[in-house]
């Protein structure tokens, strides 16, 4: 009889432990001057700690190494070219100023990490920054001396450029580095399964035991997200909007994502949203893809993709009006009514 | 015809398709990610509170830059007041949907919507 009950009881525990709670770890911290988020599902909690752990650590790292502002041997590498005098790095700092090179003049140049001296100019380079438009003329003398990392002389890991006024930046670019970096420890302590955020740039690694990981895209002038999509194992999302930073005066919005060409904001863009497959580099195109196609506007951004290899882009232009190309559009979800949405081929 | 069908009288038919206006009218009001139940404040990333929707309460968070004000009210939240240069947080506003949030970067302080069911697992912005 004892037996006969015990059975029915077993039966029902079994089921409750099918609903018990996903082993998730959520750790949130700031790095890069902005929020970090990393969640693991780990069946060992001592070994998700760990791990999270190490990524926070390659994060701090990667912000005090390569601080374009704060003393740091991006800055100190700044300084040589100022004084136009060529510098050895280390072979990572090397690699990174070959590769947002290529990045930038894959996208023309519309990205380009070597106009720090506008960012500073437009007072984006600080922590606290004040209202206030440059005057015209001081970027008019930029423009003039048109500096880019174009500019920049790779040989070996000694550094130098044909032009001192330019100033390098990994704004835009470093995030994107460090989701592969986070990727790529997490997998090496035996996580595959984990979603990583650092300031609204996204990589998924596997599921949520056997779950899609599923990122919504912010909404550039609502508190909640347009939509959402459902990331694949090794996929990244990032989003380039004119909300994360920016300044107003008398009523007009300047972002910080600026034109080199012109040396203003772009203002016809509020948002662009790529989706890069699964690779090595995927979480560096997350960051460093959507810039260039913010920045060439309604008549540019479809080539520009094309040209950076980007399939799956969203862009909301400064009147609201929401475009996604046929191959994100398909795999987007919407919460409650659709916003209208014109599918771009 | 079913025998039923005849006890339905035509106020009865007013009163279904009332009914099934209701509810479709309440799909967009209400399909928006499950119920919100809980506003969570984290202050250097770790949770300083979780808060039930239900209740009226206000939180001083203190950051590296001075203390973030969060006020919570039933079926929202909001940060009130926070010493960031650039105040996006505060511009955010009223956030009532699971998954919506405010991070004020600088203070280090952020606050989220929950509910039962998380919709997404994170946001790209």
């Amino acid at each position: 009889m004892r037996y006969f009950l015990s059975l029915p009881i077993l039966l029902v525990l079994f089921v409750l432990a099918g609903c018990g709670r996903t082993p998730l770890q959520e750790q949130q911290a700031y790095v890069f001057g902005t929020r970090v988020e990393v969640l693991i599902v780990s069946a060992e909690p001592e070994q998700g700690r760990q791990a999270i752990a190490a990524v926070l650590r390659e994060f701090d790292r990667l912000h005090r190494a390569y601080h374009a502002w704060q003393a740091s041997e991006l800055t100190e590498l700044n300084a040589a070219i100022a004084a136009g005098k060529p510098r050895t790095v280390t072979p990572e700092l090397a690699a990174f100023v070959g590769e947002a090179q290529a990045l930038s003049r894959q996208g023309d140049y519309l990205f380009d990490p070597g106009i720090g001296e506008l960012i500073k100019l437009w007072g984006f380079q600080a922590d606290e920054f004040k209202a206030e438009l440059p005057p015209p003329g001081e970027i008019k003398a930029w423009l003039a001396k048109k500096p880019s990392i174009a500019d920049i002389v790779i040989d070996g890991n000694s550094i130098r450029s044909r032009n001192r006024h330019v100033a390098l930046d990994f704004g835009g670019y470093l995030k994107g580095v460090a989701l592969d970096r986070a990727a790529a420890i997490l997998r090496s302590q035996g996580i595959n399964n984990a979603l990583i955020n650092i300031g609204g740039n996204v990589m998924a690694l596997g599921s949520k035991e056997g779950k899609k990981w599923r990122v919504g895209i912010q909404h550039p002038r609502q508190p909640g997200p347009m939509a959402t999509v459902s990331l694949e194992d090794g996929e990244a999302i990032g989003t380039s909007g004119d909300y994360q930073r920016f300044f107003e005066v008398n009523g007009k919005r300047y972002p910080h994502l600026l034109d080199p060409r012109s040396g203003y904001p772009a203002d016809h863009t509020q948002a662009v949203t790529v989706l890069i497959p699964a690779g090595s580099k995927a979480g560096t195109l997350s960051d460093a893809s959507s810039k260039p196609i913010f920045i060439a506007g309604a008549a540019g951004w479809r080539d520009m993709a094309a040209q950076m290899g980007i399939a799956q882009v969203l862009r909301v232009d400064s009147n609201d009006r929401i475009f996604v190309t046929a191959a994100l559009h398909r795999r987007l979800e919407f919460i409650g009514q659709p916003p209208a949405i014109e599918i771009v081929p | 015809m079913k025998a039923w069908l005849a006890l339905l009288l035509p106020g009865d038919w007013l009163v279904v398709l009332a009914g099934i206006a209701v509810v479709a009218a309440s799909v967009p009001i209400f399909w928006q990610g499950g119920m919100a139940d809980r506003a969570i404040i984290r202050q250097e990333g770790k949770v300083f509170a979780e808060v039930d929707l239900r209740s009226r309460k206000q939180f001083e968070v203190a950051g590296p830059l001075g203390n973030t004000l969060i006020a919570v009210e039933p079926g929202r939240a909001r940060v009130v007041s926070d010493p960031g240069p650039r105040q996006y947080c505060v511009r955010q506003g009223w956030l009532m949907r699971p998954g919506e949030i405010a991070i004020c970067a600088p203070n280090r302080v952020s606050v989220q919507i929950a509910g039962r069911t998380k919709v997404y697992d994170s946001i790209s912005y």
